[in-house]
């Protein structure tokens, strides 16, 4: 059965205990996200922009950079009200938005640092972090199904 | 950590012969299409404002990339675009196939906004003309 379910007032959303707890670690992985250059995961999120023009790309970043930042930390603290909220509760489209956006940032995160270059690597992954990998997916594609109800 | 994982989940099929972004040298955002690109680089004609063609629109591309799922991407697609599903869908699979697709054009302005919200989405896009 699915965590999310297509109601009259919203998506509800229903996680185990256990499961909050874990992807409520999900938001001090995404803080402790650091500098590009020295993160992968930092790499991963600030790509270039224009391919043929480094000049262009440093000065949408310089323009662009900090909206992207303020609106995901946005993301990040409904999340955070998602996970921490004890029993059943219902989001919105935005709300529910959001909080697939940050799942979808944590396993660019994860993967970024486990190496995956190719889909490929997945299937090498050590155990445990395919595990994660794979719940997060989880998750991620039941919102997703619920979400796409609504288009 | 052990996770209780009701079934395999897995993001895609292999395609690793796939196009991906240029290697590109950029201090602070060049390694990042370096790491993530183990194939020779086309040779990347430079490109100036003044050889801009202001008539001519300017392209966002979304590129491959071996985290995103595929049901993800069209969601983004039909969301943001408003494509239909068939149209996210032959979008997404260009992308997973020949490693990249044109998702919108437009004047410059209207293609960077697009490449924000794509970014903000966590898909990797780029503007070109």
């Amino acid at each position: 059965m699915s965590h999310f379910r297509t109601t009259a007032e919203g998506i509800q959303v229903d996680l185990s205990p256990e499961e909050r707890l874990f992807l409520g670690d999900v938001l001090p992985l995404l803080a402790g996200i650091g500098a590009p250059g020295s993160d992968p995961a930092a790499d991963r999120l600030k790509v270039p922009v224009y391919l043929d023009d480094p000049e262009a790309s440093e000065e949408w970043w310089r323009l662009m950079g900090q909206d992207l930042q303020t609106a995901r930390q946005a993301d990040r603290a409904i999340y955070q009200r998602v996970v921490s909220h004890e029993g059943t509760t219902t989001l919105d489209n935005e709300e529910a938005d959001a909080m697939l956006r940050v799942l979808n940032e944590a396993r660019l995160t994860l993967g970024a640092r486990l190496g995956i270059d190719v889909e490929s690597d997945h299937d090498d992954l050590p155990e445990e972090s395919r595990q994660v990998m794979d719940y997060l997916g989880w998750i991620q594609e039941e919102l997703t199904v619920e979400l796409m109800r609504s288009l | 950590m052990t996770l209780f994982c009701p079934e395999p989940w897995r993001t895609a099929a292999p395609s690793e012969l796939v196009d991906r972004p240029p290697k590109v040298e950029s201090p602070g955002m060049g390694a990042t299409a370096t790491s993530m690109s183990t194939r020779p680089s086309p040779v990347i004609v430079p490109d100036t404002d003044e050889t801009r063609d202001t008539d001519k629109p300017w392209q966002v591309v979304v590129w491959n990339d071996p985290v995103n799922t595929m049901g993800y991407v069209v969601y983004v697609f039909r969301k943001l675009f408003g494509y239909d599903e068939t149209k996210a869908t032959d979008l997404m699979l260009q992308v997973h196939h020949e490693g990249r697709a044109i998702v919108s054009d437009g004047p410059r302005e209207q293609a960077e906004l697009d490449c924000f919200r794509l970014h903000n989405h966590g898909l990797w896009a780029t503007v070109e003309q």
